[in-house]
């Protein structure tokens, strides 16, 4: 198939506009991390490889804000501006895959830091986007604040490449904690979700807060501040039964989290939003419903933001898909599907949210003729009509 | 009208929240803001003063809730009332209007006739006609007016109603100050208990107190609601009775007499002989809670066991600025506890005789009102107002009184069981 | 508009929700922008959610333009009527629906005003944190459409970082949820579209706002400094340190006066300008860090040092703070307030060019502003009466403009509205307002909700709208575009 691979804005534009006739389909891929995200793309006539299109194009340490193309990896990003004591306030699990903040803003991924900081939504200030007819439009700009016109970047987020290529993306930058610990808390479902409750409500500001099941139900509990702060914090956050982790076993039980949301081959994973309080008991049933069927789960759920990421693995294939369903039916159109080597033949999006046609008149006013991703969003966009 | 207050306003709306008849209405033009917006299209000849104008300055309560709240210091207080008298002059009023206006302003200033008036108001209710035409739904088919009216009649007692007190009575122990009291029209018919406890009060504390028996009303109504003429009449009258005994301060019980009075120096300001007369009167004129505060305390207040709702009224704590001498009054006495109130700032809907005039907002401020007063679980309403006691009184559950600070300091200065209100007594004793 | 359609108007709402007296409509013909006034054709004052889409539905299909209006203290002219079109006011919808402790979280109507959602939750310890200077009278409606921020925004964030979802009456009477009950949801953001987008999208009638627990620690403090550019210096090093303030706020001297004048606030009133610092969190976090602050500033040369001693004082700074704008009416008889931002690195460098621009003018101008995030909020200060307002635009322009120029933007938080429509095009090219034109035209397809705002248009701003600049990061090769 052949691939656009521009290194430049201008490249881009003009690529896609002199692709329209002859290339009319085209696929926007990165580093390919998130290919088993949401339905599978139907056959394009060409990819639009953002993997070129890498590179700081400026940074401002005392700003904190920095301008990259979309194509550089997130880990990239991150290891410049450690360099001045500052992070992208974002951990999604396909950081270390070299997923490129492109990718994350299309995906609308994060990491267990959504707690404290959300997800790119929230630290995306200005973006670049190049529409189906090589339109290169910019919105937001190089300042925190700023309100100036529409917010496109909030669009692309979550978009999954079938509005158009995010081109070029200006994240805000926070101070890389000075120390950081992770306490460890053996918890059921129900009792993490209490433990967690107290901890923000206490004013401890706990920078992630996520419970982790399979092999063992625990809540980790992550702090980042001042040395001196943090050790006080840790004091107040160890109750009964708490572990206070080294480095490496903080490290190890991070990748654990992490895996849960990448998977492995022949896994279905999938992640959902629902009511803080309604997570244990949406966590319960699943997992009630994954013994019945003979499959194992392994889950994350970031507590106080209601996001719960569900590894599925083992058991028949049909199963999977069964599980799927069942949380299509509690969750509707909250529930993203990460990895579908597990699913056959169900599709991976359930009913419509009820803002469905605001969408499709989005996308029907962005790209009228479906040049991009064609088939990412399954049922929801293939009646691709105005809104009125 | 003056338009340099106008120009004050930059039309931020932090008054808003603060307007009683916005709250009820969420219309702009029943607001503080957009009343002045209209009274300077008005000032620039861009709209006419006609009766959807008048309408809007007709329904400010007067409360002056937006003056503390406004930070670019707009003095809606002159603004209002130099614009009432022009709505009185131009806009036509419908006959009924009239009437009931007219009604109001010929009952109001005068004991006398408002005695009579309550008499048969006592009567009206004593006699059981009340409870009859309200079976019947006549009431229901007085025109909303009337029906607030009638509403507002207090349960007056018969020597309530007749009571009255000395025209002087000498201050106990060392005298400390001469002071006059206004003894107020409706406040006199009323709230005799409310003249009576002041007076005790006061020479309990060592003053001499003077109280005029002119029938003699300080004009609050008339200035407040637009009738310039009368007003200005009423408050040299008044100045010329109390200059007759030579006195050191001179207080009010009532909120909005008070604020009359402290306002003549300002009314009066362009009248030759009385110009500097009225500013020296008004420079001597103190809230009874005031004076209070001011006083080093001399008497021993006994206990009173209770919690006590304190309800800010308007001309007292918008107008004068008077907020923390009545809950410093009342926190003097043992065993008593102050509680404030949410939306504290929200009018009760009585501000003067707004709640004659426009029944419908004044009744869903009175009913939220009471609400909040009785979100705090108070055993007594207290509340320097007449007008507030009135109107507040309907609203609320039965078994919660409602007195002037006053009163209750005049009953912890003369021990309970000395205090007139029986059912509080009752209330006090079960308690013990 | 005809009769029949005013009747009809009537018969959904009722009679005391149709305003039509012509004194009446003048009342809402400008919001807190008092310099641009439109008299609408009606004002229609629902009280019911179902009502705002039946009055929607009446102006889809007979094409009668509406604009929503929440406390009207917008300051970019957003809710400025239309000629012959319909305000529809959303002050009767003010219920708070609920309050849920558990999830942290509020549903309210949109009338709701930004600091009543706050005292509803305190008995809960929870607070919603956006907190604009306006915010005892501003509607959490209007707070949405503006995307409105307040002092505490750099360390929280925005209105749409605290916002999980919204019922909204869409430009063509029908109604969809945006936003869910978490932040997770599938497709794309519809609700961070709508936040900000100054009531062009539709209006929202119910809300679900998160609430914050309270700091378990607050300290606050405010440092005179000799000039506003060594105040500015301070706070960069603060920031530079790791440090984020939840607030960073200046004042400069015009201010502190007015400020004074209208409540004592305990500002020094012989100091060029008060830098408040406050810091909250953990308690361990925020003694370390209070601490640094404080040498931070005494490395700048800070003249004094006033730390609030309990929670009494700290309300009274930040009242000080919050009435500074009205607070200039009490020295001027008009001003306009200015909202532009610079990159914070070059506050110093625009309050130099402010300086000369507004000498140029011979206008004054007094300068509060969000010093954290590089919001400005230059006061343009005139006198209508003098025949001063002309120069006075002419200037409040001019320094928007310079901002842009900066790198920064032409509004931090107030919204474009009418106000700035015309200088977007400094700002954003053809193609990138073409591209916003497009997401427009998805939500409101026959172009009659709030329509004249955000984007220049011929009518507005004349047929050819200011040129376009390069953006100076583009002009000095940095950033690339076609
Ligand atoms: C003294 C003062 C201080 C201020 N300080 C700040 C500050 O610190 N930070 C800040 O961000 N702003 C500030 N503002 C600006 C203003 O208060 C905010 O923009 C506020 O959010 C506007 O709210 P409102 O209810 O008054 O809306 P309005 O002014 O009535 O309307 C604003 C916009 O919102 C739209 N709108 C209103 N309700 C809805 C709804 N339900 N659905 C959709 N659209 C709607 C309107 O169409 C209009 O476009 C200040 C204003 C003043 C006067
Ligand atoms: S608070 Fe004052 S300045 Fe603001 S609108 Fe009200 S009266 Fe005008
Ligand atoms: S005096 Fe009271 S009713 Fe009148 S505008 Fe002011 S706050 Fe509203």
């Amino acid at each position: 198939m052949t691939a656009l691979c521009p290194s430049t804005v201008d490249e881009l534009g003009a690529a896609i506009a002199e692709t329209a006739a002859t290339h009319p389909r085209l696929l926007i891929t990165g580093n390919g991390t998130a290919e088993g995200w949401g339905a599978p793309a139907r056959p394009a006539d060409a990819t639009v490889d953002t993997t070129g299109l890498t590179g700081v194009i400026r940074y401002s340490p005392a700003d904190m804000t920095i301008a990259v193309r979309a194509g550089t990896p997130l880990a990239i990003v991150q290891q410049v501006v450690r360099e001045h004591g500052q992070r992208v306030a974002l951990d999604p699990a396909r950081a270390a895959q070299d997923a490129t903040v492109g990718g994350l803003l299309a995906t609308a991924d994060a990491g267990p830091l959504r707690t404290s900081h959300g997800s790119l939504r929230d630290l995306v200030i200005g973006t670049t986007v190049v529409l189906a007819d090589g339109t290169t439009a910019r919105s937001g700009g190089h300042v925190i604040k700023n309100v100036a016109g529409y917010d496109l970047a909030k669009l692309f987020h979550g978009s999954l490449g079938t509005l158009g290529v995010v081109a070029e993306v200006v994240l805000r930058l926070h101070p890389a904690p000075r120390a950081v610990t992770t306490v460890r808390v053996p918890a059921s479902a129900e009792h993490g979700f209490q433990v967690a409750t107290h901890l923000v409500t206490s004013g401890v500001e706990a920078a992630a807060l996520e419970w982790c099941a399979g092999p063992d139900d625990r809540l980790l509990v992550r702090l980042e501040g001042t040395p001196d702060g943090v050790a006080d914090r840790v004091r107040e956050v160890s109750a009964d039964g708490a572990t206070v982790l080294t480095d490496d076993e903080a490290c190890e039980e991070w990748s654990a989290v992490a895996a849960t949301a990448v998977g492995e081959p022949g896994d279905t994973v999938v992640r959902f939003g629902a009511l803080p309080a309604a997570g244990p008991a949406a966590l319960g049933k699943i997992r009630a419903f994954a013994d019945d069927l003979g499959l194992g789960v392994t889950i994350s759920s970031s507590v106080p933001a209601g996001v719960h990421t569900v590894r599925v693995h083992g058991g028949a294939a049909r199963a999977h898909s069964h599980l799927l369903a069942a949380l299509h039916d509690d969750h509707h159109a909250n529930v993203t599907v990460l990895r579908r080597d597990g699913l056959h033949t169900s599709s991976a999006w359930g009913p419509p949210p009820s803002a469905i046609r605001v969408m499709r008149a989005v996308k029907h006013r962005f790209d009228p003729t479906c040049r991009f991703g064609a088939g990412r969003f399954d049922g929801w966009l293939d009646d691709e009509k105005g809104l009125s | 009208m003056n338009s340099e207050p106008l120009a004050d306003c930059v039309h931020c709306g932090f008054c808003l929240p603060t307007c009683p008849t916005y709250v009820v209405s969420g219309q702009e033009t029943e607001s503080p803001r957009g009343r002045i917006y209209l009274m300077d299209l008005a000032a620039r000849g861009e709209i006419s003063v006609d009766e959807a104008f008048g309408g809007h300055i007709d329904s400010c309560l007067g409360c002056l809730a937006c003056v503390p709240a406004c930070p670019s210091g707009v003095r809606y207080d002159k603004l209002i009332e130099s614009v009432r008298p022009q709505v009185e002059r131009e806009v036509p009023r419908g006959f009924a209007d009239r009437l009931f206006r007219r009604l109001i302003f010929a009952l109001f200033p005068y004991p006398n006739r408002l005695r009579l008036a309550a008499l048969a108001g006592l009567l009206y209710t004593r006699s059981g006609l009340r409870t009859l035409l309200h079976r019947l739904g006549v009431v229901e088919r007085l025109p909303s007016r009337l029906r607030a009216l009638e509403a507002l009649l207090p349960p007056v007692g018969l020597q309530a109603l007749f009571s009255s007190v000395p025209e002087m009575t000498p201050g106990r122990g060392e005298v400390r100050l001469r002071v006059g009291l206004l003894a107020g029209c409706a406040n006199r018919v009323f709230f005799g208990d409310v003249n009576a406890a002041t007076v005790r009060v006061l020479a309990a504390e060592g003053c001499d107190v003077y109280v005029p028996r002119d029938n003699q009303c300080c004009g609050a109504l008339s200035s407040h609601a637009g009738h310039e003429e009368d007003g200005a009449e009423r408050a040299k009258a008044t100045i010329e009775m109390f200059e007759r005994y030579r006195l050191d301060v001179v207080v009010a019980n009532v909120a909005g007499c008070g604020s009359a009075l402290k306002e003549y120096g300002d009314i009066l300001s362009g009248s030759p002989d009385f110009a500097e007369r009225a500013k020296a009167f008004s420079a001597k004129v103190r809230d009874i809670t005031e004076l209070l505060a001011e006083l080093p305390a001399r008497t021993a207040r006994a206990p009173l066991d209770l919690r006590v709702a304190y309800h800010d009224a308007c001309h007292l704590a918008n107008a004068q600025g008077v907020r923390s001498q009545p809950r410093e009054v009342l926190r003097s006495i043992p065993g008593l506890s102050v509680h404030d109130i949410a939306e504290a700032e929200l009018c009760c809907g009585s501000a003067g005789i707004y709640n004659l005039v426009q029944p419908d907002t004044a009744e869903e401020l009175g009913r939220r009102k009471a609400e909040n007063l009785q979100a705090t679980g108070p055993d007594v309403v207290a509340t320097a107002n007449a007008g507030c006691l009135l109107q507040i009184r309907r609203f609320l559950d039965e078994g919660i009184t409602v007195v002037h600070p006053v009163q209750l300091l005049d009953a912890s200065i003369r021990g309970v069981a000395l205090f007139a209100t029986a059912d509080l007594n009752a209330k006090t004793r079960e308690r013990r | 508009m005809t009769g029949d359609v005013r009747a009809e108007f009537v018969a959904a709402l009722g009679a005391d929700a149709v305003l039509a007296d012509p004194v009446e409509l003048r009342a809402y013909e400008c919001d807190g922008l008092t310099g641009f006034r439109v008299v609408p054709a009606l004002v229609l004052l629902p009280r019911t959610a179902a009502a705002v889409a039946d009055a929607v539905r009446i102006c889809a299909r007979e094409r009668i333009p509406f604009v929503a209006r929440g406390a009207g203290t917008g300051l970019s002219g957003g809710a400025l009527p239309v000629a012959n079109g319909v305000v529809i006011s959303l002050q009767r919808l003010r219920s708070i629906i609920e309050v849920d402790p558990v999830n942290r979280r509020a549903v309210v109507e949109p009338g709701v005003t930004n600091l009543d959602i706050s005292r509803a939750a305190a008995p809960h310890g929870l607070y919603f944190a956006p907190d604009p200077s306006s915010q005892q009278v501003c509607t959490i409606g209007g707070n949405i459409a503006e995307n409105s921020g307040g002092a505490h925004c750099l360390k929280y964030g925005f209105t749409v970082h605290h916002v999980l979802s919204a019922d909204v009456v869409l430009p063509d009477g029908t109604t969809a949820v945006l936003g869910a009950d978490s932040p997770h949801l599938g497709g794309y953001d519809l609700l961070g579209a709508f936040i900000g987008s100054e009531g062009t999208l539709g209006i929202a009638t119910r809300i679900t706002v998160k609430l914050l627990p309270k700091p378990a620690a607050v300290r606050t403090l405010v440092a005179d400094f000799p000039s506003v550019e060594q105040a500015g210096d301070a706070v960069t090093s603060i920031i530079a340190a790791g440090i984020v303030p939840a607030a960073a706020e200046m004042m400069d001297a015009v201010a502190i006066e007015a400020v004074q004048a209208a409540l004592d606030a305990g500002y020094s009133r012989d100091t060029a300008a008060a830098l408040i610092v406050e810091l909250d969190g953990p308690q361990a976090e925020v003694d370390i860090q209070f601490a640094e602050v404080r040498q931070l500033c005494q490395n700048h040369g800070t003249t004094n040092i006033r730390v609030a001693g309990d929670e009494h004082e700290r309300a009274l700074v930040w009242k000080g703070r919050k009435a500074a704008f009205a607070a200039v009416g009490r020295i001027s008889p008009d001003y306009i307030v200015q909202d532009g931002v610079v990159p914070r690195t070059l506050l110093a460098t625009a309050l130099t060019r402010i300086g000369e621009l507004a000498a140029a003018a011979g206008l004054r101008v007094s300068n509060v502003f969000h010093a954290g995030d590089g919001n400005l909020h230059p006061l343009v200060l005139y006198s209508e009466a003098a025949g001063e307002l002309e120069r006075a635009e002419e200037l409040s322009r001019a320094i928007a403009e310079l901002c842009v120029d900066l790198g920064g933007s032409l509004s931090g938080e107030h919204g474009i509205g009418t106000d700035k429509a015309c200088s977007m095009p400094r700002q954003f090219s053809e193609d990138d307002l073409a591209t916003m034109a497009l997401l427009r035209a998805a939500y409101d397809t026959d172009g009659i909700c709030n329509p004249g705002k955000v984007l220049p248009t011929p009518r507005l701003c004349g047929e050819k709208p200011g040129v376009h600049r390069p953006h100076p990061l583009e002009a000095a090769g940095l950033i690339e575009r076609t």
